[in-house]
């Protein structure tokens, strides 16, 4: 088991190094830069730009070097803890994505556990109820939440909670609240807007893991073993919950993985459409204006948590279930 | 909650009165409640003392609006961290501001004197202090001058254009503690329109606070700390970072405008306290800004519509478009704001651009003959493009000088504007294209059709609706377009690469121009200028990139540029901006549709002395800047 995980820890290696050159390759794709971008931004407003002081930012920031040699900067830089100079926001990519690592980290996490609440029991309703009409009707609404696109569901829930209960539009707090150390009124200002977008995020998910459950828990209800256990007089929430429940977590488990990267990044079109003070919008926005070492320490960010993620599950699952092998050479 | 704040303010304003000695026609000088506290424990000077000399006077009542009082809180929205540089555009205070005649006048300054068009000297205010107290004197334009415009390090590129003349700098002389001279060999008229604009050449910088980060002043042990704690890379990137004046991200900054940061990047809402230094006062002796603070919520663009419907702003312009007008109206009913409708200033709204430096030998021809582009200009129905898409409230016009303007010519804003299909047919003919296909649509000798892409950057629908339209008239003289929209950077790239034959943008941003401006938008002077990106190109790189401009009027719009950049009088400059004006109206470079299209401005009913109809721009006006939104002010209840 040591030696597994000591190899997993290794093909991690090559595995982020390749990432890392996809991203720097990815970013540095579209022609031009973000000084480029910069400037056409001003113009279209009418302002002007500098452009001995552009050729004097650009050489600032190595842009009048190869790609290769940038890539070697910036993936040094990383491996110091230096993510980089954003020059947008015009500070470190640390100082920017910290102070929005938290919330994001509420709202995610929040998100999660609403997730599993809904999920769980609709799951094992489902499935133990196959084809009844509370089967369909829980199906059929979790299925609303996977079908219908989250930025719509975003405005129409931003529109009535206005309306109907006065919650100022967008954010995760009340404006007076924003810059302000976390206080008792500035948490139940958070609270109060919190459910909108963990509703809307959750939504989706929940259909998922509703069907995922319902299916595997079928296969297992089916088998031997628990026709056997009922059979012998063991009564069915015990039974349940004892075995064909427990083999029925294997992907909930394997999920894991995902979920890591997934409560740092957040959901982003939501939190767009929200105008959430999460990461989200950041990345996109540092996309888009080829603000490439914040766009590029970030995703490398969450590449590192994936691959954590990833192991993580692996290893949770090969405790979990001992059918499954470590190595596939080994038993024949 | 915020009202009762505001009118608690109020109510305890009145009894804070100061005596003051003789000063032109204003008794007493009124201070703002909101500094009370901290004069009375002595953290702040009285306001006798924090004020110049000479203040300079705001006489509010005699703009035709009503003297107000101090407080409240004025909300904006914005979309972006960078927006914060609106508050130094919006506090519009310079050395010399346009004034409601678009003149020059002295602002920061108390006055100036310009002889024969190159020696200026500038006169400061006695007892004039930055927003930190430190006084303002010829020291901070001397620290720009020699330790930061002619520092290798901070300017590599040396000087900024403005300050040069043929390539020399001028002469920089401290003639006292208050009065500086700037001396050229020739004359030069862009330094006080750069001194003036909405994005202004800062030739000023708070000297004594901005020497910790200079090498030249600061110990180098300090210094060291100072970058290592910034992280930064050296003094330059550390100076560079703590100086911006024109983007106030640094809340130590000293400050001369209306209102202060007090926040640090990276935030989701900027406080701007009031300047307890501000120079300008109103008839009754208030120390002017009205309002206490100002605060900027960050959030994304696409949501300030929505969030100032609801009632999040009590002033508000940015982001909101013609096309939310009617969902604003509809929210004002509900909550307590107004929306009215401002002018906006720009030669064209919206204009076609015929690339003349397409890389297709043969459209490039075909757009760099005039009677092609008036033939376009004539074909496209004008009067059903406003009414159907502005509802009839724009003005059918080339892109030229705005009515408002001093420079204004109503028979260039009409030339080949009234539809003419006879004349556009009959044009088109001569040049040669008169075969057509089975669909009517006009061929080139070669056999090509005479059809192509317009493209827009696709910042709104409101673009392709027009062309649309237009796409309609078009077919009736035998042309066919195709309406595209790409994004911004792409479609800039495109046009500079020649890829783009024909491009949708604004016209002229400034269409509210005076002799006094720079004429630059007329004649080929920047790669940004669609209709003949790499001509501008050539100009702006002094002939290193790009190509040289090869038509004889395009030519002669450089030489009159040229010359405006040398001339001394002010008739002499009307003369060649009106030439200028008269080549690009007549060879039509640009082909307007509409200007002066609406825009909306959001008000809350309690805002007081917000003009209820202005003119919207960037240049000159500095957006509010112009209408000094330092005398708006709060009603309280």
């Amino acid at each position: 088991m040591l030696k597994y995980i000591f190899k997993r820890i290794l093909v991690m290696i090559p595995t982020l190094f390749v990432t890392s050159v996809l991203i720097f390759t990815v970013i540095n794709l579209p022609e031009g830069d973000y000084f480029e971008t910069m400037v056409a931004e001003m113009q279209a407003q009418g302002e002007k730009a500098d452009m001995s002081r552009v050729e004097f930012l650009k050489k600032e920031y190595g842009f009048d070097k190869p790609p290769a040699e940038r890539y070697f900067w910036w993936v040094t830089g990383l491996l110091r803890g230096d993510m980089g100079y954003s020059f947008e926001y015009q500070l470190p990519v640390r100082d920017i994505v910290g102070d929005r690592l938290l919330l994001t980290m509420v709202v995610s996490f929040f998100t999660i556990i609403f997730t599993w609440i809904v999920a769980f029991p609709i799951g094992i309703y489902s499935a133990t109820h196959q084809y009844s009409w509370g089967d369909y009707g829980l199906t059929f609404i979790g299925m609303l939440g996977l079908a219908i696109p989250h930025f719509l569901l975003a405005l129409i829930f931003l529109y009535f909670a206005n309306v109907w209960f006065g919650t100022s539009i967008g954010g995760l707090v009340d404006p007076q609240y924003l810059n302000q150390p976390m206080s008792w009124a500035k948490f139940k200002s958070v609270l109060e807007h919190l459910w909108i977008p963990v509703i809307i995020i959750g939504a989706g998910g929940t259909a998922g893991m509703i069907r995922k459950l319902r299916a595997n828990l079928l296969d297992e209800l089916q088998k031997q073993y628990y026709v056997t256990a009922r059979a012998k007089g063991l009564p069915p929430g015990k039974a349940l919950r004892k075995y064909p429940l427990r083999m029925a977590l294997n992907f909930f488990i394997s999920d894991i993985g995902d979920i890591l990267p997934s409560i740092v990044s957040g959901a982003e079109i939501v939190a767009i459409v929200l105008s959430l003070q999460t990461t989200g919008p950041l990345l996109i926005r540092a996309l888009q204006s080829q603000d490439m070492y914040l766009a590029g320490s970030f995703l490398m960010f969450l590449s590192f948590l994936t691959v954590i993620g990833v192991l993580i599950s692996d290893i949770a699952l090969a405790i979990l279930d001992p059918r499954i092998r470590l190595q596939g050479t080994a038993t024949k | 909650m915020r009202i009762a704040r505001r009118s608690f303010l109020l109510g305890t304003g009145a009894a804070l009165v100061a005596p003051r000695l003789g000063f032109a026609g204003v008794e007493t000088l009124i201070d703002s409640p909101a500094l009370a506290a901290k004069v009375a424990a002595g953290g702040l000077p009285p306001l006798s003392e924090r004020l110049p000399k000479s203040p300079r006077l705001i006489e509010v009542a005699a703009m035709g609006r009503a003297p107000g009082r101090h407080g409240g809180t004025m909300r904006m929205l914005m979309g972006d961290q960078r927006d914060i540089r609106m508050m130094t555009i919006y506090g519009y205070t310079r050395l010399v501001v346009y004034d409601d005649k678009l003149e020059l006048a002295p602002d920061l300054l108390e006055s100036f004197e310009v002889e024969r068009g190159r020696v200026f000297t500038l006169r400061l205010r006695a007892g004039h202090r930055w927003s930190d107290g430190h006084p303002f004197t010829a020291e901070d334009f001397r620290y720009w001058w020699e330790d930061v415009a002619n520092n290798k390090r901070l300017s590599p590129g040396g000087p900024p254009q403005a300050m040069l003349i043929s390539g020399q700098p001028c002469r920089f002389e401290i003639l006292d503690e208050l009065t500086l001279r700037y001396t050229w060999a020739e004359p030069n008229p862009v330094f006080l329109p750069a001194v003036a604009g909405a994005q202004p050449l800062y030739i000023a910088m708070p000297a004594h606070y901005l020497k910790q980060f200079h090498q030249r002043y600061a110990g180098k042990e300090e210094l060291e700390q100072k970058i290592k704690s910034a992280r930064v890379k050296d003094w330059g990137s550390l100076h560079e970072r703590f100086s911006r004046q024109y983007r106030p991200e640094n809340p130590d900054l000293p400050t001369l405008d209306p209102w202060r940061n007090t926040t640090s990047i990276p935030a989701e809402r900027f406080t701007f306290v009031r300047n307890p230094y501000f120079h300008r006062i109103d008839e009754n002796g208030r120390q002017l800004p009205y309002v206490d603070e100002v605060t900027l919520t960050i959030g994304s663009s696409a949501l300030i519509p929505a969030k100032t419907a609801a009632g999040d702003a009590d002033l508000q312009a940015r982001y909101l478009r013609f096309e939310d007008y009617t969902f604003l109206k509809g929210a004002a009913k509900r909550m307590n704001f107004e929306v009215k409708l401002w002018k906006r200033a720009e030669g064209a709204s919206f204009a076609l651009m015929p690339n003349l430096n397409a890389i297709d030998p043969t459209w490039r021809d075909l757009n760099r003959d005039v009677r092609y582009r008036r033939a376009l200009s004539l074909a496209i129905n004008r009067r059903d493009i406003n009414r159907v898409i502005y509802f009839g409230l724009a003005k059918e016009s080339g892109n030229t000088a705005l009515p408002e303007s001093p420079l204004y010519d109503a028979a260039l804003a009409q030339l080949n504007m009234t539809p003419d299909l006879a004349e556009a047919n009959r044009l088109l003919d001569e040049i040669g294209l008169s075969k057509r296909d089975g669909e009517k649509i006009r061929l080139f000798p070669d056999g090509r059709r005479l059809e192509f892409t317009i493209e827009t950057a696709g910042a709104s629908t409101e673009e392709t609706d027009i062309l649309d339209l237009i796409k309609q008239d078009f077919i009736a003289i035998g042309i066919k377009i195709h309406p595209r929209s790409s994004q911004l950077d792409v479609f800039r790239r495109r046009i500079l690469a020649g890829q783009t034959i024909m491009s949708g943008w604004t016209g002229m941003d400034n269409a509210l121009v005076a002799a006094e401006m720079e004429p630059d938008a007329l004649a080929p002077t920047s790669p940004a200028q669609f209709n003949w990106p790499r001509w501008g190109q050539y100009f702006e790189s002094g002939g290193r990139e790009g190509e040289e401009p090869t038509i004889q009027e395009a030519k002669e719009l450089v030489e009159l540029y040229r010359s405006w950049r040398h001339s001394t009088t002010h008739e002499e400059r009307r003369e060649i901006w009106q030439t200028m004006l008269k080549i690009n109206a007549e060879q039509l470079f640009t082909i307007g549709v509409v200007n002066a299209t609406l825009q909306p401005i959001v008000i809350a009913k309690a805002l007081r002395n917000v003009p209820d109809n202005g003119l919207y721009s960037f240049e000159p006006g500095a957006f509010f800047g112009r209408y000094m939104p330092d005398t708006f002010w709060f009603e309280g209840k």
